[in-house]
């Protein structure tokens, strides 16, 4: 837990070697520049919202409301930009603070109101779809701002600036997972609650901070996904959810609570949307994605699962190679 | 006991080998019908690899297995079941959501014509299972509700309903009361007199005086002492296990001092609390004495902020203090080393150091940041200082032996300056080397002056190592008095379930327990 880079980020970081070695063998476009600064912008939005699931995941609990809530807040954004005139500088901070509540909101009813997050977040992956088409009668809101754009599109040193969102947001927490006595706290609760009440830790309240802190991360996606599209629709933002804890798990994160990397997740973020990318550029139709992605989170899951066995394998294989050296 | 000498099992030069280790090296036992056989060992020595094989968990790598003469190979735990071996493992596999019945009937149950689960015969069945063996409970209660104690009793008769002629108990009372360890008793002999050969694992090896015909003791995967080898008695066994002569078994100091630290007036709670009132004194161990749900652990939790108190004071160096949540209990000095060490003491995605520093994360921590080269010299000392085995800070403790796991518990508790510990059962399920490190940093406590209240099962232990114990009943405490003035019978008495020991006076003529430091071994030798 005290290593930034420990024994759990080697798995991931080889699994997304590997396929990155995979797609770049089936076509030779995945390696040309354009192709890598797409890759960044493409994984962005996913792996910046998968930050906050994985520490929701790392306390044992599980967001679904991410993808829901992210329609919901381009929604408000647009509404913020185009329709009430309120300056981009201060929809920014005040989406994010939104979503920060709407987290925090969800974690208070899961930890004070004894809700599995589970049904909580469930209500709110529902509800908020809702909620969001109650803004301009349900349709999407184009053209909000110019400027906006700039937000994803633009560069800096001649890098994308969602790449500089990932390094700052991920170094952000990796330094408060690994150096700060909430994320001390946010594993003891998720590796055994009934120790962490014992030992003085307020757990719900740490409970309702990992909400809190998902909400942010959400927003964060929120604001690029409006920039990228410079729009807000209900309908951005499905199965988001999803792929954030799909790139938790991968990253080797343990849905029983904590275990994982947050730089891990990275890593699962990454391999997944290289899988992605190694379709599209193979023409593989969008069907074949959701099944690839499907397999890729049993693989994920079962390798960790497996793991005894597969050791054990190893070593036989090893073993046996020495006799037949002999 | 039978007179029949032809050996239900015998394990003959078995051998299993581990990564890195030789768990059973050429083990032989024999395992006589109508006989309870204890198997003893600190932890480690192979007992539960032996369990394993025996019941058909895992293969060994070489040796023979014999059945009533015959060699067999026990390809699985329902081949093991099937020749009629029932294991009552540490954990129990109880359904809690499932009534004893269906407890009891589990995996097997009897169907009607239709397929379906014939009801009566399950609680009929189970019912007579019940009575035969003296145990008083309904078939149909659902099988959570019932104490631990009780719950262990169902999961005895599961193995009688399946007629099995061999059961292995591993640890059967590291979570019973001494009530309920005699009803265990009292069961298994009746087993016994029935011809049923029972395997018994347990650390509590006063009981194991108490109830095994022969014993067999391992050391390092080997046998040091076959069954018939050795007499059963105490000093015998402890020094058969560790190897070396231990002539203190309890190593008590008195450390006491004239001085209360802390005091409860009164204590009650919805929990079963019930006016409870005692006082602490500086560098005093005062045990907390009772049978199983007399309310011990209701009253430690009381204190350290786990339950509300609906009445009743704390005064802490003779000033009232609140106590609201287990925060302000820490921050007050209190520290609770809790009875399930696996469910409520140890993070086990942690290494040692999250372990120890989990309660005191306040003191490393500057503007919500870590001192991490803190927390790694504290941690390094206090491992140091308990003897904790360096594995504990490379893997997380789930590796850890159960000794190592409770000292890290400890740890975490020293780490935090505590100055009044209480210890729930602090050394149940550990070996005999690891209990007697724990008295010796109890001792270390109270000779830096801090206080103990220590609740144990283990009356011998409780005897020992307490100052002053008081007795608990109902959750109100019926006296305090000295260790030394309170036999074992006394204390069994007045925690008994029978309400009239309540009112018998301790008085110095009761059966001789001359004092408190009395080590075990010289008593066995009397």
């Amino acid at each position: 837990m005290r290593r930034v880079f420990d024994s759990q980020l080697i798995g991931p970081f080889a699994a997304m070697l590997i396929v990155a070695l995979i797609v770049a063998l089936t076509t030779d476009r995945f390696l040309n520049p354009g192709n890598l600064s797409n890759l960044s912008l493409q994984v962005s939005i996913v792996a910046l919202i998968a930050i906050g699931s994985s520490i929701v995941i790392f306390a044992a609990g599980i967001d679904l409301s991410a993808g829901s809530m992210v329609a919901l807040l381009t929604m408000i954004f647009a509404q913020m930009l185009k329709f009430a005139g309120i300056p981009i500088f201060v929809a920014l901070p005040a989406i994010l603070l939104v979503g920060a509540l709407l987290g925090f909101g969800l974690g208070i009813i899961t930890a004070y109101g004894r809700i599995p997050s589970f049904i909580t977040t469930l209500a709110a992956l529902i509800a908020f779809r809702g909620l969001a088409l109650t803004f301009n009668n349900g349709s999407p809101i184009f053209s909000l701002d110019p400027a906006l754009e700039t937000v994803f599109y633009g560069r800096l040193f001649g890098l994308p600036l969602p790449f500089f969102y990932l390094v700052f947001f991920y170094a952000m927490a990796a330094i408060v997972m690994n150096f700060s006595k909430l994320g001390r706290e946010i594993y003891a609760v998720g590796g055994n609650p009934a120790a962490a009440v014992l030992t003085g830790i307020n757990v719900k309240k740490v409970q309702a901070i990992t909400f809190a802190i998902a909400g942010f991360m959400t927003a964060v996606g929120a604001i690029l996904m409006s920039a990228r599209l410079n729009s807000g629709s209900p309908n951005y933002g499905q199965t988001l959810e999803l792929q954030a804890i799909a790139a938790a798990v991968v990253g080797g994160a343990s849905l029983a609570g904590g275990r994982g990397n947050v730089l891990a997740t990275l890593m699962g973020a990454m391999t997944i949307v290289i899988v992605q990318n190694g379709l599209n550029l193979n023409a593989a139709p969008s069907s074949v994605q959701n099944v690839v992605l499907g397999l890729i989170i049993l693989l994920a899951v079962g390798i960790d699962m497996w793991r005894a066995e597969i050791s054990r394998f190893l070593s036989r294989l090893r073993g046996g190679a020495t006799k037949s050296a002999r | 006991m039978s007179a029949n000498d032809s050996p239900l099992w015998e394990f003959v030069n078995i051998s299993k080998a581990y990564p890195g280790v030789l768990a059973n090296d050429k083990v032989c036992i024999r395992l006589m019908p109508g006989s309870i056989h204890g198997l003893l060992g600190e932890n480690g020595c192979g007992k539960s690899t032996m369990i394993k094989t025996l019941s058909g968990v895992q293969q060994p790598d070489s040796g023979q297995i014999l059945h009533k003469g015959q060699e067999v190979r026990i390809a699985d735990p329902d081949d093991a079941r099937r020749r009629g071996v029932a294991t009552v493992f540490q954990e129990f596999s109880i359904v809690p959501t499932l009534s004893v019945g269906e407890n009891i009937f589990l995996g097997n149950m009897p169907r009607n014509r239709l397929g379906l689960i014939d009801w009566k015969t399950v609680n009929d069945a189970s019912a007579r299972v019940l009575k035969k063996l003296d145990i008083e409970l309904s078939p149909e209660t659902i099988t959570g509700t019932l104490s631990v104690g009780e719950q262990q009793l169902v999961e005895i008769a599961k193995a009688v309903a399946m007629d099995a002629e061999m059961v292995i108990l591993d640890e059967p009372t590291a979570a019973l009361g001494e009530h309920e360890i005699e009803q265990l008793h009292v069961l298994l002999r009746k087993m016994r007199a029935q011809g049923t050969s029972i395997l018994y694992v347990s650390h509590r090896l006063d009981e194991v005086e108490r109830i095994v015909d022969e014993v067999t003791i391992l050391r390092s995967g080997k046998v040091v002492r076959e069954s018939g080898e050795t007499e059963i008695n105490v000093s015998e066994i402890v020094a058969a296990m560790v190897g070396e002569d231990v002539s203190e078994h309890y190593p008590k100091e008195n450390n006491s001092v004239d001085a209360v630290v802390f005091e409860c007036q009164n204590l009650r709670t919805r929990s079963g609390v019930n006016g409870a009132s005692f006082d602490l004194r500086k560098g005093e161990v005062l045990g907390l004495g009772g049978v199983l749900g007399s309310g011990r652990t209701e009253i430690a939790h009381a204190i350290f902020g786990v339950d509300k108190l609906t009445d009743g004071a704390l005064l802490l160096n003779g000033k009232n203090i609140e106590i609201k949540n287990e925060m302000q209990a820490i921050n007050a000095g209190f520290a609770l080393v809790p009875e399930n060490r696996k469910y409520d003491g140890l993070f086990f995605n942690f290494r040692a150091s999250g372990n120890i520093t989990a309660a005191a994360l306040p003191r490393i921590a500057r503007r919500g940041f870590l001192d991490l080269a803190a927390e790694a010299k504290g941690t390094e000392r206090l491992m140091n200082e308990l003897e904790i085995s360096p594995q504990a800070e490379k893997k997380t403790v789930n590796f850890l032996s159960g000794g190592n796991q409770q000292k890290v518990v400890i740890a975490r508790w020293l780490f935090s300056e505590a100055n009044i510990l209480i210890f729930d059962e602090p050394t149940q399920g550990i070996d005999i080397g690891a209990k007697i490190a724990v008295y010796k940093l109890m001792n270390a406590l109270t000779r830096a002056g801090k206080s103990i209240i220590l609740i144990s099962s283990d009356h011998d232990e409780l005897l020992a190592m307490s100052d002053r114990i008081a007795v608990v009943q109902h959750g109100h405490i019926n006296r305090v008095v000295g260790a030394g003035e309170l036999s074992h019978d006394d204390l069994v008495r007045a925690s008994s379930h029978d309400d009239a020991g309540e009112a018998r006076p301790a008085t110095a003529t009761a059966r001789i327990q001359t004092n408190s430091n009395e080590s075990l071994a010289a008593e066995a030798i009397q």
